[in-house]
């Protein structure tokens, strides 16, 4: 048998696993997520025996989904913002200055990575009582955000950073630039991706954040992750939950898919590591 | 010069990295200090093991601590063991491998929550695969699958999640060995199980003790598959840790907390060093 | 008994032929080189020999025993690689022993052989450390000494000098040779550097397109190319085309060509009236006779000095030793008949 054949037939084996891995969980959430409540959808029918976009307009209408979005879609921005400036000092130093501990310090960035959120969530707010800011909770979450995705900021700043090429700089101080002409010419092209990339990935780390937004934010502060355990756990209604799920994976897919271009684009290292 | 070099460097650290570190040290500082009887939220503040030997007394605490471990070096080798074959599949690009890779890769965007939804939607009672196994006759009545007391479903979940991540880790690592190394273990007389043991496994082991450690440390620390698809009669160390936090009992929760952190920190090491010694492929 | 016997080997990728009936006998202990530009065929057929690729049409024969389907694992082939393909993560001990290990060989035996390797090749100090500190030219002895420790029925070489500098280059070219006939190795190398063919062959393949040219002992293909190809790949040659215009003695012919009547030597007449000659460059005597040419370019070469020379519009090159003549000066050259070969009408 040829490479080719048995490459055919795992091809095969394996868009028959992918089904079962992803096309019939999600056909299931749609079709879940348009089940009528004039009729329910019992287990001797194929398909729902009435569909309509009920729950979707009722959910819009009458839960919290509207001020979780809101809340999920104003914090992730800024806290893209944020971070991206909180890092890009640090990834200035870590990429262009050879200093004494500088892979030491390339290291502790990634703590956050390492410490389970739940832990960070909990003690964070331990914190936050003790210092008397517990009612400060759409801003405690915003600056928790920022700081625990900057690892990923800054690794990505730091590539980019490291990338800029020294004979740019050099080229354009020989021709007489200023220094912001100088950022301009030499910097800013080799940081544009780097700094897309960060955002994108705060981004979509902060829409997805749980341990956080559940802990520091309860009951004030619903996000979308959040909305959705409940939905899952203590009111649990099944065509509701696919509601949710949906809503919350479908923005994501479309960004992540944005980000792989991007960072193929600008690294391709970068696509292929996390921590 | 040398002064302002240095204090140049820690100025431009300090946004980033000192955050970084102020945040994560005082969290940790607080959850130790918690747990020996400080920064009580009811006035006393003083030294005290008692509620670690509370806890330890604690047969739910020995519970969790066991299942917790258990989901934690299970996902992680359950991930790796299925995403190495895939990666050295994967390793030379052929018609409709970068279609496969990302499919593979797709779990990497659903949102765990979702995935457990997604999850339960097709294993419940009259869920699809309750009501395939019955149309096949394999079944004669639905069974109930959701929250299974092997916590099957959190395996299958965190293996769901984490295979894609331990998958991008390794297909880098198989695709940085050259052909010609394992053209030349092949003109050597070494089959195809030989070129993995003495070859692909040890040139890969860092990029797989990555994966083991995170996955390990995600997986160990699981709460949301816990509470949604995982058995009802066991708790995970965070889900410990949140009912006592939940009760206003800081104090347990920390002694939970930093038990779980001092978990994931041996058990990666161990994990890594395991994984070292098994993968090694030395000759000798 | 012929070592390796290859017998109409074909390969085709896709609708691209890379090789196309190929033949060829190889005897024991003899040094082939598969000589040719890059894209003409060779490292397929390394490949095809070694087992790393399967014929699409054809057979081969190693030893006797047909291994034209026989995965490389079990071929009684051993190969240096062009990039060393050293295992990044074994000692060099490690590395020369993995192939007897795979083999299963006995340890007593496997110590002789690797203590018999380390020595010949000079690796004895280096033995305990990793690939990666090691010089260019102690990896290349490295991977020799892996292919040799498996005793090998054939040794293959895929250009095992295009990564040393060109000083060592020449060094390891003779210990190759050496080891090859110490050994007594059956031994097919490939390489695009016809110096290097020259120098080390019994044998060479010249190969074209993925075809073979011209089998023969260095000498022949220099003095005796077949084609205009061989003539052109090895040494600098002048190739005319021209028409039989007459007979002077018994086996001289005269060819009337764009530089004038070239007469060349031959037992047997050609059929054909128009034939194609070559002659090197060094087999011009410049004197007071024959072709009348300008020179167009002078280069001083130490041992002998390069002319370009211009007739009726075509230029060609001469090499001799002592020219006074400078660029734009006239002279006269003459070519032996004996020098002058007669090349294959086609192409």
């Amino acid at each position: 048998m040829t490479v080719q054949r048995v490459n055919k037939i795992l091809l095969i084996a394996l868009l028959a696993v992918c089904a079962i891995w992803l096309i019939i969980p999600f056909t299931m959430a749609v079709l879940w997520s348009l089940v009528d409540p004039s009729e329910p959808w019992t287990a001797d029918k194929v398909l729902p025996p009435v569909m309509s976009l009920f729950r979707w307009t009722d959910m819009w209408e009458n839960s919290s989904l509207k001020s979780a979005l809101i809340a999920s879609y104003t914090l992730a921005p800024s806290a893209a913002i944020l971070s991206l400036l909180l890092a890009l000092p640090t990834s200035f130093a870590l990429g262009r200055i050879s200093f004494l501990g500088r892979e030491l310090a390339k290291m502790l960035c990634l703590l956050p990575l390492v410490v389970p959120p739940f832990i960070t969530a909990i003690f964070f707010t331990s914190l936050l009582f003790q210092i008397g800011l517990s009612s400060w909770r759409p801003g405690a979450i915003l600056f928790a955000h920022s700081v625990l995705f900057m690892p990923f900021a800054i690794r990505i700043l730091t590539v980019s950073f490291e990338q800029v090429r020294q004979d740019h700089i050099d080229a354009a101080r020989d021709l007489g630039a200023s220094h912001w002409a100088r950022f301009k010419v030499a910097y800013l092209p080799a940081l544009k991706p780097g700094i897309f990339a960060t955002l994108l990935i705060v981004f979509i780390q902060s829409i997805e954040e749980f341990a956080i937004a559940f802990i520091v934010g309860s009951p004030d502060v619903v996000t979308i992750p959040t909305l959705l355990y409940s939905a899952l756990g203590q009111d649990y209604v099944r065509p509701n939950a696919a509601v949710l799920s949906l809503i919350l994976v479908v923005p994501n897919v479309l960004l992540m898919l944005i980000l792989e271009r991007l960072l193929r684009s600008a690294n391709p290292t970068l696509s292929s590591g996390k921590g | 010069m040398k002064l302002r070099r240095g204090l140049l460097i820690i100025g431009l650290l300090t946004p980033g990295l000192g955050l970084i570190l102020a945040l994560i040290g005082t969290v940790v500082y607080i959850a130790v200090s918690q747990s020996f009887g400080y920064y009580s939220l009811n006035g006393t503040n003083e030294f005290s093991t008692e509620f670690w030997s509370k806890m330890a007394g604690r047969k739910a605490f020995k519970r969790s601590i066991q299942y917790s471990i258990y989901i934690g070096v299970f996902s992680a080798i359950f991930s790796v063991a299925l995403a190495y074959p895939l990666a050295i599949w994967l390793r030379k690009p052929f018609a409709g491998s970068n279609f496969i890779g990302a499919v593979l890769k797709a779990p990497l965007l659903v949102h765990g929550l979702v995935a457990a939804f997604l999850f339960i939607n097709v294993i419940s009672y009259h869920g699809i695969l309750n009501q395939f196994m019955q149309w096949l006759g394999i079944w004669s009545e639905p069974r109930r699958l959701q929250n299974d007391p092997n916590a099957y479903g959190v395996l299958i979940l965190q293996t769901w999640k984490n295979m894609p991540f331990a998958l991008l880790l390794l297909t880098g690592a198989v695709q940085s060995i050259s052909d010609d190394v394992l053209d030349a273990a092949r003109d050597l007389g070494a089959g195809t199980w030989d070129r993995f043991r003495r070859i692909i496994a040890p040139l890969t082991v860092s990029g797989m003790q990555a994966a083991m450690v995170i996955i390990f440390i995600g997986a160990v620390a699981d709460f949301s598959f816990q509470v949604i698809a995982g058995p009802t009669n066991k708790q995970s160390l965070s889900q410990l840790m949140v009912s006592f936090k939940g009760r206003g009992d800081w104090h347990s929760a920390a002694v939970v907390g930093v038990s779980l952190m001092m978990i994931a920190l041996v058990g990666s090491a161990i994990l890594a060093v395991v994984a070292r010694m098994v993968m090694r492929g030395r000759i000798k | 008994m012929v070592a390796i016997k290859i017998e109409r080997l074909t390969k085709k990728f896709g609708d691209f032929t890379a090789l196309s009936n190929v033949s060829l006998d190889v005897q024991p202990e003899e040094f082939v080189t598969l000589l040719g530009p890059s894209g003409c065929g060779k490292t397929t057929l390394l490949k095809l020999i070694s087992g790393f690729l399967e014929p699409s049409e054809g057979s081969i024969k190693i030893g006797g025993t047909d291994v034209t389907h026989v995965p490389p694992e079990k071929r009684d082939t051993a190969l240096c690689f062009q990039s060393y393909a050293l295992f990044p993560h074994l000692t060099v001990r490690e590395n020369l022993e993995f192939g007897p290990r795979q083999k299963k060989i006995p340890a007593s035996e496997r110590k002789t052989r690797i203590d018999d390797v380390s020595e010949k090749l000079d690796l004895t100090a280096q033995m305990e450390k990793l690939p990666n500190q090691l010089s260019g030219g102690q990896q290349q002895r490295v991977s020799l000494g892996r292919a040799l420790a498996m005793r090998p029925s054939v040794i293959l070489f895929d250009e095992p000098l295009s990564n040393l500098d060109a000083k060592l280059r020449d060094q390891v070219r003779i210990e190759i040779r050496r080891i090859q006939k110490e050994y007594g190795l059956t031994a097919i190398y490939v390489t695009h550097d016809q110096a290097e063919a020259l120098a080390m062959s019994d044998r060479i393949v010249v190969l074209n397109n993925g075809r073979v040219e011209q089998v023969d002992s260095p000498e022949l293909l220099y003095h005796a190319p077949k084609t205009k190809f061989v003539a052109d790949f090895i040494g600098d040659a002048n190739i005319f085309s021209g028409t039989i215009v007459g007979q002077k003695g018994e086996n001289i012919v005269q060819v009337e060509t764009a530089i004038g009547t070239i007469e060349f030597e031959t037992p047997t007449a050609p059929t054909s009236k128009k034939v194609n000659l070559c002659w090197r460059p060094e087999s011009a005597v410049i004197g007071n006779t024959g072709i009348k040419a300008k020179v167009v370019h002078r280069a001083f070469q130490g041992h002998f000095t390069d002319l370009m020379v211009e007739t009726n519009g075509t230029i060609f090159r001469v090499q001799a030793k002592r020219v006074e003549a400078q660029e734009g000066d006239d002279v006269q050259l003459s070519v032996a008949p004996n020098e002058v070969i007669l090349l294959d009408q086609s192409a």
